[in-house]
């Protein structure tokens, strides 16, 4: 075991020796066949410019979770729209683990992710309408209310009003009532529908 | 009595599928993601799983992978997703689903799939 630790530290000794310590050798690095490598400089480039335009080209290509995770948590350090742009685009993905990571990360940028909740909100695809709405759950912005209010009343697709009413059940007010109504009537065949009103509208009202 | 585990991190939804499975006699059982679902199948395996596909820590697709490596008795597992494209019903059964609904599911269509699972109807 020892052995094998000790081949891997002078593994990565090597790499780090073949590759220049700066923004050049951080991008080559991100490349490299060696995780760990990649996986450091994931870490390493936070600080270059250009920086998430390069995490996000690796990002497409990445398998190793440890690595994966390494360029999420420095997307979230960097924060620039670059970055949001690259978790927005992650949204649209086939990839259900990198949606959801890309959900996560997105929750994790609140000051950054609002302005552009509104448009996701509105987006053709519903699933990026769906994940929006997870992504609201956890902005803690002051119109969340309101933007859930207006999914329920307005949008047209089953599933992304049963998930704004999931959440509404849990953030709502006296004043989502009516739209939690109206919702109820706009999907009257639809049990789920029925039945998720039902309890938001019971946690409202005996709060 | 049969034990179902509903594993979905939206709890209306967990409520809903609960409510309906238990008005038809079986024991149920929640979890919020794949990571608890996982924990709760190694402590005492279930007789059905009803999963979704989008969840934090470890989405559907993972837990059904773990689940089919796991030295326990194997169980049925429903897929339950907003998803609706072939690409994803493929995959769900790649990782080991037996069956796979499209949300909102009406409660007349659980409980039937449910019960051909289970071994309770005739295919």
């Amino acid at each position: 075991m020892g052995f094998v630790k000790k081949q891997k530290d002078r593994r990565i000794e090597q790499n780090e020796r073949s590759y220049q310590r700066n923004c050049d050798g951080f991008k080559l690095q991100l490349n490299d066949p060696d995780p760990a490598v990649r996986r450091w400089a994931a870490r390493d480039i936070i600080q270059c410019p250009d920086a998430s335009t390069a995490l996000l080209e690796r990002l497409e290509k990445e398998e190793t979770v440890e690595v994966r995770q390494a360029i999420f948590t420095s997307l979230i350090n960097i924060g620039d729209s670059v970055a949001v742009a690259g978790l927005v685009e992650c949204l649209r993905s086939e990839d259900a683990a990198l949606r959801n990571e890309a959900i996560e990360a997105m929750k994790q940028l609140p000051e950054e992710v609002s302005p552009v909740i509104r448009e996701l909100l509105n987006d053709d695809d519903p699933d990026v309408r769906i994940f929006a709405v997870n992504i609201l759950e956890a902005l803690k912005h002051p119109d969340v209310e309101k933007w859930l209010m207006e999914v329920l009343e307005t949008d047209s697709h089953v599933n992304v009003c049963a998930t704004a009413l999931d959440l509404l059940a849990e953030v709502g007010t006296e004043k989502s009532l009516t739209s939690l109504n109206y919702l109820k009537a706009r999907f009257s065949s639809e049990p789920y529908i029925q039945f998720a009103v039902n309890v938001a509208i019971e946690r409202i009202t005996n709060e | 009595m049969k034990r179902i585990l509903v594993i979905d991190d939206a709890a209306t939804v967990r409520m809903y599928h609960k409510s309906i499975l238990q008005s038809e006699g079986y024991e149920v059982e929640e979890s919020i993601n794949g990571i608890e679902a996982i924990e709760k199948a190694l402590q005492n395996p279930f007789d059905i799983y009803i999963v979704d596909i989008n969840m934090p820590k470890l989405d559907g697709y993972g837990f059904l992978k773990e689940l089919r490596e796991l030295d326990i008795p194997q169980a049925p597992a429903i897929m339950v997703s907003t998803e609706s494209d072939e690409m994803d019903k493929k995959k769900a059964f790649v990782c080991g689903a037996n069956y796979y609904l499209i949300k909102p599911v009406k409660p007349e269509q659980l409980t039937a799939v449910v019960k051909l699972l289970i071994g309770e109807v005739r295919q």
